[in-house]
């Protein structure tokens, strides 16, 4: 790292998926060398699934004191492969920077979403996080490809915040962080354009003047507009044979997406389910299965 | 007019005054710290001369939740509560605001804990000065029974729709028998429009309210409520225009008493403005110049008339009966506040007493000009002083 420069991480995640660790550990590591380092999460009302952010900024040199969010990143890392057609995660790269992202797409082919002075990295991290470690969780994993791609901390300075959080399982977390290292393959973004082009709205927020009387909503149901279905990445597969129709998944789902069809079976509705795996957890009777995919 | 003049608790002819509203719902907690008021009140409903829903709740704090819920169907809703008791509502109280449920309560003010002491000061309604609340002092029964007919018309009012206290002494106003004249029921209907809020809670028409607001709207909910706070003033004037056409009884943002040609004038709200009234006299009957300036609207802070009121003098003396713990007393500050941009400002001496029902009697108001005059000249009226103390 260069003397005098603070280089600023997004972390784009998932609620659940651990992107506030993965950017707790790297300024945990970035320490351990002597660096100054933060991380944060952005504060918001975070749900299971929901899109969400976290944040680090690492410094060679200089105490960091900036307590505002990260803007324009030098590196935008994406846990959860969905995200990159949800959001436009490389909102406020710098030129020159770097975006690592988690999917089973090779890198000539995410290379033509985006379009800027960027260095792209992609590792397929699902599937090395469910090899080793069992679970669809890439917060560790994608430090691997963060090391492989920027050389901002080394993967030795992680050996000690691995094992303070995971304990017993450190060692697993270890190994899938270095699978990725090896398996990141990069390549450069050029500003010609994506071919295939993509718009983001920005949400349209009311002047104070424009607010109803004591912030009534009028707008009855709008929350059905709200498609929570498109942060899952993981969906429910209902196993008939050995439900025994209790309709117990349909209460704790908390989306409440699940309900019973005219053979008395349930099934949940994909615009809604989010993929919490909730409803897989409280079946009593395991007739229900996570399978990845939306 | 049909009037009469009838021999009244304070607190009783705030029970009949919320009688004459036909208030809709009253929800209170009718153990200490609590009033004549709502035991009025209940003894009303369950004789059958108010037709009302009296909900006797657990705590203070779920009797301002049943309140917002009963405004938020569109009844008309009012509780009463005093010192403990408002702060245990405290949270409740800033939601009522931000959700424009005009609920009208009356404060009999008192001291806070601890060491406890249910005695008269007004340091409850200072600590929730800053709520979103409108807030009114009255200084006896009269006033008490006319600010609750005339906090219904404000609160409701299509342009205000905000919670509405009036702020009553503890004791020597809430507890005082004296003589107030009443209205009746077809005058209080040509004053009081029925009420009716623009979002109420109806199966029929479905509406969200009192939703959260996340960091990119909160400043913006926060704008519209402080201007619908400033803004309410509109109203307040026009509902004691014409309150006072129709009972010959007007009222004003700050009010005067024998002030116009002072040199040294007092500032005060509530009960004691009308003993410090004979002090007054004494005083002017002794040839000396001082005059006295009473605080009638709190919130909104009537900025522009209270320069009016002062700014022609030479010293004020404000006197608190509240403390602000390590800073400057509530009413005093933000008087300094509103002189600072006057060119020719006045120069202001704080003081506070008469805190946890210690009385100040007239002779101790001769007093507290006299030390007030005293710290002016001797230039340390920047301290608060604290009048009475045993030192
Ligand atoms: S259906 Fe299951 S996985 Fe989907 S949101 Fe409901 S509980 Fe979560
Ligand atoms: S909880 Fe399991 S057994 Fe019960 S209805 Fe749902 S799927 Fe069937």
């Amino acid at each position: 790292m260069e003397k005098g420069t603070t280089i600023e991480i997004r972390w784009h995640g998932r609620g659940g998926q651990g992107a506030v660790t993965s950017a707790e550990l790297t300024a945990l590591a970035a320490m351990r060398e002597g660096k100054y380092a933060q991380a944060f999460p952005s504060f918001g009302p975070e749900r299971r699934g929901a899109p969400v952010l976290a944040f680090n900024r690492i410094s060679q040199d200089t105490p960091i004191r900036i307590r505002s969010g990260v803007v324009k990143p030098d590196i935008v890392i994406v846990l959860d492969p969905g995200l990159v057609t949800l959001i436009n995660v490389v909102d406020g790269l710098k030129p020159g920077g770097a975006l690592i992202v988690n999917s089973t797409r090779s890198v000539d082919d995410l290379k033509q979403e985006f379009s800027g002075d960027w260095k792209l990295a992609v590792v397929n991290a699902s599937a090395i996080a469910r090899e080793l470690l069992g679970v669809n969780i890439v917060n560790t994993t994608m430090l691997g490809a963060l090391i492989r791609a920027t050389g901002i901390i080394n993967m030795e300075s992680l050996t000690e915040p691995l094992a303070e959080k995971f304990g017993a399982r450190s060692k697993s977390n270890f190994e899938a962080c270095n699978r990725a290292f090896k398996e990141t393959a990069q390549d450069k973004i050029t500003t010609t354009g994506p071919k295939k082009q993509k718009s983001f709205q920005a949400e349209k927020l009311p002047r104070w003047n424009e607010l109803l009387v004591g912030c009534a909503v009028t707008d009855v149901g709008n929350t059905k507009r709200f498609c929570t279905g498109d942060w899952k990445s993981e969906h429910p597969e209902w196993n008939d044979a050995v439900c025994i129709q209790c309709g117990i998944c349909s209460i704790y789902c908390p989306e409440a997406c699940i309900s019973e069809q005219s053979d008395g079976y349930f099934r949940s509705n994909p615009f809604f389910c989010k993929g919490c795996g909730i409803c897989a957890q409280e079946c009593w009777t395991k007739a229900i299965k996570m399978v990845e995919g939306s | 007019m049909a009037s009469k003049r009838i021999g009244i608790e304070a607190s009783l002819a705030i029970a009949e005054a919320v009688k004459l509203a036909n208030t809709d719902v009253i929800a209170a907690y009718p153990i200490t710290p609590q009033t004549h008021i709502v035991e009025g009140l209940a003894e009303m409903v369950a004789n059958g001369d108010l037709d009302a829903e009296y909900i006797p709740v657990e705590s203070e704090h779920s009797a301002m939740s049943a309140c917002l819920g009963s405004s938020a169907v569109g009844a008309r809703t009012f509780t009463a509560t005093a010192g403990q008791g408002l702060i245990l509502m405290h949270e409740v109280l800033l939601v009522a605001a931000s959700m424009r449920l005009p609920i009208v309560m009356a404060v009999a003010n008192r001291a806070l804990s601890g060491p406890l002491n249910v005695w008269g000061d007004q340091s409850d309604a200072m600590v929730t000065r800053d709520g979103g609340w409108i807030q009114i002092f009255v200084e006896n029964g009269q006033q008490a029974f006319d600010q609750v007919i005339c906090g219904f018309y404000i609160a409701e009012h299509p342009d205000v729709l905000l919670p509405t206290m009036i702020n009553v002494d503890g004791f020597h106003v809430s507890h005082v028998i004296e003589s107030v004249e009443m209205l009746d029921r077809k005058t209080v209907d040509e004053f009081l429009p029925p009420y009716k809020h623009k979002y109420v809670l109806d199966p029929d028409n479905p509406v969200t309210l009192g939703c959260f607001a996340a960091p990119n709207m909160y400043t913006e909910t926060r704008k519209a409520l402080d201007t619908a706070v400033r803004e309410s003033k509109k109203v307040i004037l026009e509902a004691w225009k014409k309150y006072g056409d129709l009972t010959g009884r007007y009222y004003k943002p700050i009010e005067q008493y024998k002030a116009d040609k002072a040199d040294t004038l007092l500032v005060l709200a509530g009960g004691y403005s009308e003993n410090a009234m004979d002090t007054i006299d004494k005083m002017q009957s002794e040839g000396k110049k001082v005059g006295l300036v009473r605080v009638r609207l709190w919130r909104p802070f009537p900025h522009d008339e209270m320069v009016e009121a002062l700014s022609g003098a030479s010293n004020v003396i404000v006197f608190d009966r509240a403390i602000s713990l390590g800073g400057p007393a509530p009413i005093c500050s933000e008087i300094r506040d509103t002189l600072y941009s006057v060119e020719k400002r006045p120069r202001i001496a704080s003081i506070v007493g008469g805190l946890g029902g210690r009385d100040v009697s007239p002779a101790d108001f001769e007093k507290i000009f006299e030390i007030g005059l005293e710290r002016i000249k001797s230039r340390r009226a920047d301290e608060t002083y604290m009048y009475g103390v045993r030192e």
